[in-house]
């Protein structure tokens, strides 16, 4: 048979055993309800009768509503912006910009919403000049809330894409003398168009689970989302039959949906080490007026809930703010964070492993399975997962004592698709670009690691970053498993804006974000160090 | 020797049989219109392509069913043959399973001139002087079939003229078995002992 490059089979044998792990800690979540409704807790299984309930369609209908509303808007209004960056490389900040989008992505959902209420909500700086009608809560906040989060991201995709259009392209677009028009049909829109479809997926499917922000800006069944309704028949009416049907519902459409992208989608293999962008058409002083404006609005719009967190300061409740109660929150964290982020990034890589095999000897459908199995957790109910887990560990262990432990293992667990999204580009580009050469040159295990580690060490730290920011931001897994005595900086913020402590809720809003920003800065000089 | 017999390979739509036997120490030029199938032969030997029926046989041994990383088989591609996140030092470092022979390597870097380039990423220098890195490494590996895949393409006449002379001393001081795609009769006449040239690949 031939092989186009083998792999250690230690690195195999750790990733098939990742697998095994992440579909167990799913399985065992489904099981730990499963099995609590089964003993005469309110049924036997998921209750489907409610599948004809109003309560559950408005539900339904509501979390499909604000997900496809949020994923078009961010992608319509990410496309300009995205431009704008491209063809004007000379803009001011620009890079920075870019390095705010992630910001932005990652950043904690509670310290949005209390920027966000900061300045639309009730009492909010802006909510005078938007009119008696205006209400923040509900559809409107949610929509705004998911675009503030999913837009920069899709603009960041958006410019990394067409930064791979090559040269010779444009050049030969210039000679043939295309109109704009021709320029979008044959050049600009060809490398977009997988990623716009597989980035609307991946949004919808990021807005079709959201928790925090439906839970903060929504309310009622006019704005619930599945997750919410989950956690609200969980939590209030302790319903597992209808939490069950509700997860279930989830489940399977945003996991049917993400099994359509994934076999959809495709991988640009155009960003080459070596097709490095030098050359872009010239824009006309018109066109180039109006990109910048439409960058500096972005820049505007990015950074005002930031900067109304400061409004939320009052200079007296600094002097008398305790900043010692921040101290151990901060600690835990970053431990906490640090922890989940690492195993995670590690896992991602050796569970990454078995899916490569499979791409190498065009095994098609065993890949989709693997990445279905290695991302599902994207999918599958965060509530759900944490709920079901905590049932099923109840009986068998002292969750006052280890509950920290699952804590940090079930954001690695929820994790790995985030870093498995990253680390996956530039693997398979190792492999399209190199594994012949490393096959020919006969480079295995450890002299094959060797020559592959330099290569995606870059993409390797920036995904650790990235994950380490949406580890620490995390509410949802704290809020089951997590215990006074290990208390977080998200949560502490969550129990000030709960007993409406909002001066102090900022404070530590701030802090929490000058902690991701820092992680950011890290990440982005050490990127720089390795490029240049 | 190299001997293959009745190979045929079959790539979507195009098929094409081989016949053909290379003595040891042998130096074959292999030359016919774009598309034939050159390349095509040189990824089958190396492992790169399946063959649907025939044998690959080296020293009278089957090869054809060997996965690429076990075939004494050192091969040129036309290109993306340097890691480009490594040095120069480092890329020429690699596929020699042992302690690579610097003294040797620096030697022909010195006669290829490209010695100065040593500490460079591949990013910093022409193609010329990528291809010429390329061939240092892929003819001092220790394997005995050698394939080179137009070597000297991106070769200016100068430094073609240094870079054939030195595959050809090179391939029979260490008694490679060597097989050059090239369209240039010239690179022929320089480097090889005699010439192959393949007929028009069966369409179906």
């Amino acid at each position: 048979m031939l092989a186009v490059g083998r792999l250690a089979v230690g690195r195999l044998g750790a990733g098939q055993l990742g697998l095994l792990f992440i579909a167990l800690v799913t399985l065992l979540s489904f099981q730990g309800l499963i099995g609590f409704s089964a003993n005469g807790n309110g049924g036997s299984g998921p209750d489907w009768s409610l599948l004809s309930d109003t309560y559950f369609r408005q539900v339904l209908w509501f979390s499909i509503q604000q997900a496809g509303l949020s994923a078009l808007l961010s992608m319509i209004l990410a496309w300009p912006v995205a431009r704008a960056i491209y063809y004007l490389p000379e803009l001011i900040g620009r890079q920075t910009f870019l390095s705010l989008c992630i910001l932005c992505f990652v950043m904690p959902t509670l310290v949005l919403i209390t920027g966000l209420v900061s300045l639309l909500g009730r009492s909010g700086i802006l909510t005078p000049w938007l009119g008696e009608s205006w209400n923040l809560y509900g559809l409107n906040g949610i929509l705004l809330a998911h675009i503030y989060l999913n837009m920069p991201f899709a603009v960041r995709v958006l410019v990394q894409q067409m930064n791979t259009i090559p040269d010779s392209s444009w050049k030969l677009a210039t000679q043939l003398k295309f109109t704009p028009w021709q320029r979008l049909k044959h050049i600009e829109w060809p490398s977009v168009k997988a990623s716009y479809l597989m980035l609307f997926g991946f949004i919808f499917v990021l807005c079709f689970n959201s928790f925090a922000v439906v839970l903060a800006l929504g309310g009622g069944p006019k704005a619930t989302t599945l997750e919410v309704a989950i956690y609200q028949a969980l939590k209030y009416d302790f319903n597992i039959p209808e939490a069950l049907m509700l997860a279930w519902t989830q489940f399977l459409i945003a996991g049917s949906l993400f099994l359509a992208l994934t076999l959809l989608g495709s991988i640009s293999w155009l960003s080459a080490d070596t097709a490095t962008r030098h050359w872009v058409p010239t824009l006309s002083s018109t066109k180039k007026a109006c990109y910048q404006t439409i960058y500096y609005l972005a820049w505007l719009v990015l950074l005002l809930p930031i900067v109304a967190l400061f409004a939320g300061i009052d200079l007296q409740e600094i002097s008398r703010f305790s900043w010692s109660s921040l101290l151990e929150p901060t600690a835990v964290s970053i431990a906490l964070g640090l922890i989940a982020a690492v195993s995670a990034t590690i896992t991602a890589y050796l569970i990454l492993q078995p899916i490569r095999n499979a791409y190498r000897q065009r095994q098609h459908r065993q890949r989709i399975a693997l990445e279905w199995i290695a991302t599902h957790t994207l999918v599958a109910p965060a509530m759900v997962l944490s709920v079901g887990l905590f049932i099923f560990l109840l009986p068998k262990i002292d969750l006052d004592d280890w509950g920290i432990v699952f804590v940090a293992l079930l954001n690695m667990v929820v994790l790995v698709p985030f870093a498995f999204q990253q680390l996956k580009p530039r693997l398979f580009q190792f492999d399209q670009q190199y594994m012949q050469l490393s096959s020919s040159l006969k480079l295995q295990g450890f002299s094959l690691l060797r020559v592959e580690w330099p290569f995606i060490r870059p993409v390797f730290v920036a995904s650790l970053a990235l994950v380490l920011i949406l580890a620490i931001g995390d509410v949802a897994i704290f809020s089951i498993f997590g215990s006074q005595d290990w208390t977080t900086l998200p949560w502490l913020i969550y129990s000030y804006a709960g007993t409406y402590r909002i001066a102090e809720a900022s404070i530590a809003s701030l802090l929490l974000l000058a902690l991701c920003s820092l992680i950011l800065w890290a990440f982005e000089r050490f990127r720089s160090h390795v490029e240049h | 020797m190299l001997s293959i017999d009745k190979l045929k390979i079959r790539l979507d739509d195009w098929s094409s049989e081989y016949q053909l036997q290379v003595a040891d120490a042998e130096i074959l030029a292999i030359q016919g219109k774009s598309g034939v199938g050159k390349s095509t032969l040189l990824h089958a030997i190396a492992g790169f392509v399946s063959c649907q029926s025939g044998s690959i046989a080296w020293q009278g041994k089957s090869i054809e069913n060997q996965p690429a990383e076990q075939r004494p088989v050192s091969l040129l591609f036309q290109d993306h043959n340097l890691f480009e996140h490594l040095s120069i030092t480092q890329n020429l470092k690699l596929g020699f399973g042992k302690p690579p022979p610097w003294q040797k390597i620096t030697a022909a870097a010195k006669q290829l001139e490209i010695e100065q380039l040593l500490d460079s990423k591949p990013g910093n220098c022409s193609g010329g002087q990528r291809q010429r890195v390329a061939l240092i490494r892929t003819l001092l590996r220790p394997e005995p079939i050698v394939l080179l895949d137009e070597p000297f393409a991106e070769l200016d006449p100068q430094t073609r003229g240094l870079a054939t002379d030195w595959v050809r001393q090179t391939a029979k001081e260490g008694h490679k078995t060597l097989l050059l795609v090239t369209h240039q009769d010239e690179d022929v006449e320089r480097v090889a002992d005699r010439c192959l040239v393949l007929n028009q690949a069966t369409d179906n």
